[in-house]
């Protein structure tokens, strides 16, 4: 007879979240329960039961921070893969030049987001910026002048430089994808008489599953939580009109309202928990190979 | 186990050995970077003559956040040029209202800045003075014939002027993108009013206790929604630039030296800026007061407490933490920081020649004409100068009108409290 | 057969390669015009093309942020919680594909639950505990940071990737003798670095320019990081000597691009064909 034996492979999970526990998850529970309180960030903090929620969705200023912050990630959450794809199918054939390319396409993403805000307000400044001096030169200014006045198109130019700055990221999650998909299946569907739209929407695709949940789940999570882009840019100007909740959250930390910002630092968990639920299970299936 | 226990008692008597002749650590806690090269250097010096002291300088580009935490982790740094109300309210700093050695060679008036209005008591002193009003183009100014406004009138009037007789030099250039600048001028503008007509220390208290009747904050005819209605006005004029919501005050030194911009507000911080993008602006260079704009007011300049410091009330190293203070605030070293950092001092004995000789003088000038006025520390602590700021990008964005925008101002200004 | 690309095709696609490269080229060329400016150039006069070629910004950069010193301990930094992430996010992201238990389950919705919260809220408690442990200002309490952020984000890759191999290589190891740990070690691990590298790339230079914990966890002058050497030039009110801020950034932006060419040589380029066939 055979006795079975524990398989210990399925807690080689343990040192990672004990890792993760200790400098995370620990320092994070002992912080949410400051979600109920009206701790200023020193002294005592009193308990207000559910109030920090309640004040929170009466606060127009909030409300209008979740506007913004759910605009900007539905346009950039879905032009970063779109974007990313386009770009990785461009880069999957070699040709010369192609690393060059890779790293370029890279290289607004390495530098340090300290300066990084400084050259995007530079390149992009209404009616001063680089872009604007240089489309002055071919005669026409476009929409460089004022573009910061007007929501809708302020908010076009937050996305629109998002996936200038992050898309190659998302490239090289997908080319790590492509190549996990073998030319044999491909050359079969050739055989099998498949067009190019055939063969990328019923072999290509299914395949690149796994890497498009990877992407649009960091995606989802990194557009709802967008703090860097916007703050180089608009800081969240004029007034609180571009305002994310990110920067929301930091405001209200650093400006004695610790308790408040930390109960809407677990509003914010929710809005962003919902969309990757969805993506979650949406991918599920097929990467469930 | 007997050799065990006696290595375990020699090693823990060398510790104790060593921890006995171990140096006395103070640690220096800044954000201000002008001066940390300057600061480095003095440090070497006093380690250098001070066997068993070390200063160690810490430099935090977010000091004012940072100290936070580390005031709620009860690491708190030993001598720290951060200094806030609240603080002082939880009882934070050392009480160094005897440090007679300092305070005999402070200007009286300096000292008063530094006074906690609470108990009276000084938990921090200030080594400088810093000045903010308008710097204006003196070659501008001389070639159209205007002298600087003293009303808001005639203040209205140079714009005016400026704009008609040179049409492609902004009169007033505002860098509204960053949002403290506008904080500024709030409290340079509408609240140097209330500092004037209820004094420095009634309006303290006012400010504290949030006397609503006094502030009279969000009054249709109220010092706000005056002070809005007339920036409504410059804007609707053309008397100020453009893109008063984009323009960073980069752009602002870039057009100021180039002679495209005729005035800016501003601190005398601005000056090392100025003078190294364009060095010829020394000799243009003229200091104006902000104007009277109520009916019943006068010209106001800040004066303000500058490089503070405090020490830890709990610091174990009280001695160590004066001995370095007094070698710092020596007058020789204080000459050297006056005049790397560009502002007065606010030491009697120092003779720093901080700023281009005619510049100082017109300053000085100003500061024996117009209202000194000192920075507000009682704000509400959920009330930055930084959220009022915004509020002004919110009124020069069309979302208040100055009614609008001086009750939204008192409704969050008792918010924050 | 299918390499064959029509050259109207081709063309095209180069054609977009190079507009698409010259977008992104855009802002390092800015920052390369702003590190070669002195202080007084005004910008939008002449042309703005080209800069002043100031190389003494280079000279006082180097010596003013002490960048040289900051490469090496983000270096360290990086290098640490790299390995460590990688090592242990790697066998977490085995254990969770290969072994659908409760206990697994808990472990994954933990970390990619945690990934949505915003980490400011835990700034104070966690100070308090790096205080307590003794980590605050030393290299190795950073790395731990820094690998407990990154850590969701290792195992969520990991976790996909290998939910994708099939199970016939698992079997396959275990009838070359190999079990459990080995398996994944020897035969496993190895074809994931296509994984690896995408880990590598989305996370190292995040940590590499790691600026929000570094200003609480390394205080200490001999300890900072590159961002924080860059922040020695921002000014209190406003402004920043640009000029200085960017050549260092130049310098500090080098051994980050060599990597990635090390990198996308070695693993992207190839080093799969063969080994995994979807």
């Amino acid at each position: 007879m055979k006795i079975r034996k524990v398989n210990w492979t399925q807690f080689m999970s343990f040192p990672a979240i004990l890792l993760y526990s200790i400098f995370f998850v620990y320092p994070l529970l002992k912080g949410i329960g400051m979600s109920l309180t009206d701790w200023d960030g020193m002294g005592t903090a009193n308990f207000v039961g559910l109030s920090n929620f309640e004040r929170f969705f009466q606060d127009k200023r909030a409300i209008g921070d979740i506007r913004t912050t759910l605009i900007f990630a539905a346009g950039s959450a879905v032009f970063l893969n779109l974007v990313g794809l386009g770009y990785a199918l461009l880069m999957e054939r070699p040709f010369h030049g192609r690393s060059a390319a890779r790293v370029i396409i890279y290289l607004p993403a390495i530098i340090s987001p300290l300066i990084m805000g400084y050259i995007w307000y530079f390149l992009l400044q209404p009616g001063r910026g680089f872009l604007y001096h240089a489309a002055e030169q071919l005669g026409t200014t476009f929409f460089l002048g004022k573009w910061m006045n007007d929501y809708p198109t302020t908010m076009t130019v937050l996305v629109f430089v998002n996936v200038w700055q992050y898309a190659g990221m998302t490239m090289i999650i997908y080319l790590a994808g492509l190549k996990n998909i073998s030319t044999d299946i491909l050359e079969a569907a050739i055989v099998d008489g498949a067009g190019s739209w055939q063969r990328f929407t019923r072999v290509t695709l299914p395949l690149l599953m796994p890497a498009i949940r990877i992407n649009v789940v960091t995606n989802i999570i990194g557009s709802l939580s967008v703090f860097d882009v916007i703050m180089s840019l608009t800081e969240g100007g004029p007034g609180y009109a571009t305002e994310s909740l990110s920067i929301y959250i930091m405001r209200m930390c650093y400006g004695s309202r610790t308790g408040y910002s930390t109960a809407v630092a677990m509003i914010l968990f929710f809005i962003i928990l919902i969309p990757v639920l969805i993506s979650l299970y949406l991918t599920k299936e097929k990467s469930d190979a | 186990m007997k050799r065990l226990f006696a290595l375990l008692v020699v090693m823990a008597l060398a510790l104790t050995a060593v921890s006995a002749f171990a140096e006395t650590k103070v640690n220096f806690f800044t954000g201000k970077i002008e001066t940390i090269d300057l600061l480095n250097g003095i440090i070497d010096e006093f380690n250098a003559q001070n066997p068993g002291i070390v200063v160690e300088q810490e430099y935090q580009n977010d000091a004012s956040n940072i100290i936070k935490v580390k005031f709620a982790s009860d690491e708190v740094p030993d001598v720290m040029t951060t200094y806030e109300q609240e603080f002082v309210d939880q009882g934070k700093y050392m009480d160094i209202s005897d440090v007679n050695e300092w305070w005999d060679r402070l200007i009286p008036s300096m000292r008063d800045s530094c006074t906690d209005l609470k108990t009276g008591k000084q938990y921090r002193i200030c080594t400088n003075m810093t000045m903010a009003g308008f710097f204006y183009n003196k070659e501008i100014f001389a070639e159209l014939g205007l002298t600087p406004a003293t009303t808001w009138d005639e203040f209205v009037k140079n714009l005016e002027v400026i704009k008609e007789k040179k049409p492609d030099v902004v009169p007033w250039f505002i860098f509204g993108k960053e949002a403290w600048h506008l904080g500024h001028l709030i409290e340079f503008i509408p609240h140097g009013y209330l500092k004037q007509t209820l004094g420095a220390l009634g309006c303290k208290t006012a400010m504290l206790n949030n006397e609503s009747d006094k502030l009279n904050l969000g009054a249709a005819d109220g010092c706000m929604a005056v002070f809005a209605q007339n920036m409504l006005d410059l804007q609707a004029k053309g008397l100020i630039n453009e893109d008063v919501l984009t323009a960073t005050g980069d752009n602002c030194t870039e057009a100021f030296v180039t002679g495209k911009a005729a005035m800016f507000s501003n601190g005398m911080w601005a000056l090392s800026g100025i003078l190294e993008a364009n060095p010829e602006m020394a000799d243009k260079l003229g200091f104006a007061p902000y104007p009277a704009y109520m009916p019943d007011s006068q010209p106001v300049v800040l004066c303000a407490e500058d490089s503070g410091y405090s020490i830890s009330a709990t610091t174990e190293n009280v001695d160590a933490a004066k001995a370095f203070l007094t070698f710092l605030f020596s007058a020789e070293n204080q000459k050297k920081y006056s005049e790397s950092l560009g502002s007065p001092s606010a030491f009697k004995d120092v003779e720093a020649a901080w700023a281009p000789e005619g510049f100082a003088k017109e300053v000085s000038n100003v500061l024996n004409s117009a209202v000194n006025i000192g920075f507000t520390n009682e704000k509400p602590a959920g009330f930055s100068g930084d959220d009022a700021g915004r509020m002004v990008q919110d009124l020069l964005a069309g979302t208040y009108d100055a009614k609008g925008f001086a009750e939204a101002y008192e409704k969050a200004w008792n918010e924050g409290f | 057969m299918m390499r064959q690309e029509n050259t109207t095709f081709r063309t095209f696609r180069v054609m977009t390669v190079i507009l698409i490269c010259l977008m992104c080229i855009i802002p390092f060329y800015i920052l390369l015009v702003l590190s070669l400016n002195s202080p007084s150039r005004i910008y939008y006069e002449g042309n703005i093309f080209i800069p002043s070629f100031d190389w003494n910004n280079y000279i006082t950069a180097w010596e003013k942020s002490r960048i040289g010193l900051a490469m090496i301990n983000s270096g360290i930094i990086t290098f640490g919680t790299l390995g460590l992430t990688i090592v242990l996010g790697g066998m977490a992201g085995y254990a969770i594909a290969r072994h659908n238990t409760a206990y697994n389950k808990i472990v994954f919705s933990i970390l990619i639950g945690c990934m949505m919260i915003p980490g400011i809220i835990n700034t104070v408690p966690l100070y308090t505990l790096m205080r307590r442990i003794k980590a605050v200002n030393t290299l190795w309490g950073m790395i731990l940071v820094c690998s407990a952020l990154a850590m969701p984000s290792a195992v969520f890759i990991y976790t996909t990737f290998i939910r994708a191999l099939p199970r016939e290589l698992d079997e396959a190891a275990e009838v070359d003798g190999c079990t459990g740990f080995h398996a994944f070690w020897r035969i496993i691990f190895p074809i994931l670095k296509p994984a690896t590298a995408s880990f590598v790339i989305l996370n190292g230079f995040g940590v590499w320019n790691n600026y929000a914990q570094a200003v609480f966890f390394l205080q200490s002058r001999d300890k900072q990081n590159i961002p924080q050497a860059l922040s020695v030039f921002f000014q209190q009110f406003g402004g920043a000597k640009w000029h200085l801020m960017a050549s260092t950034a130049v310098i500090a932006i080098i051994p980050v691009i060599i990597i990635f060419l090390i990198f996308q040589r070695q693993f992207i380029e190839g080093l799969t064909e063969g080994a995994v066939k979807g």
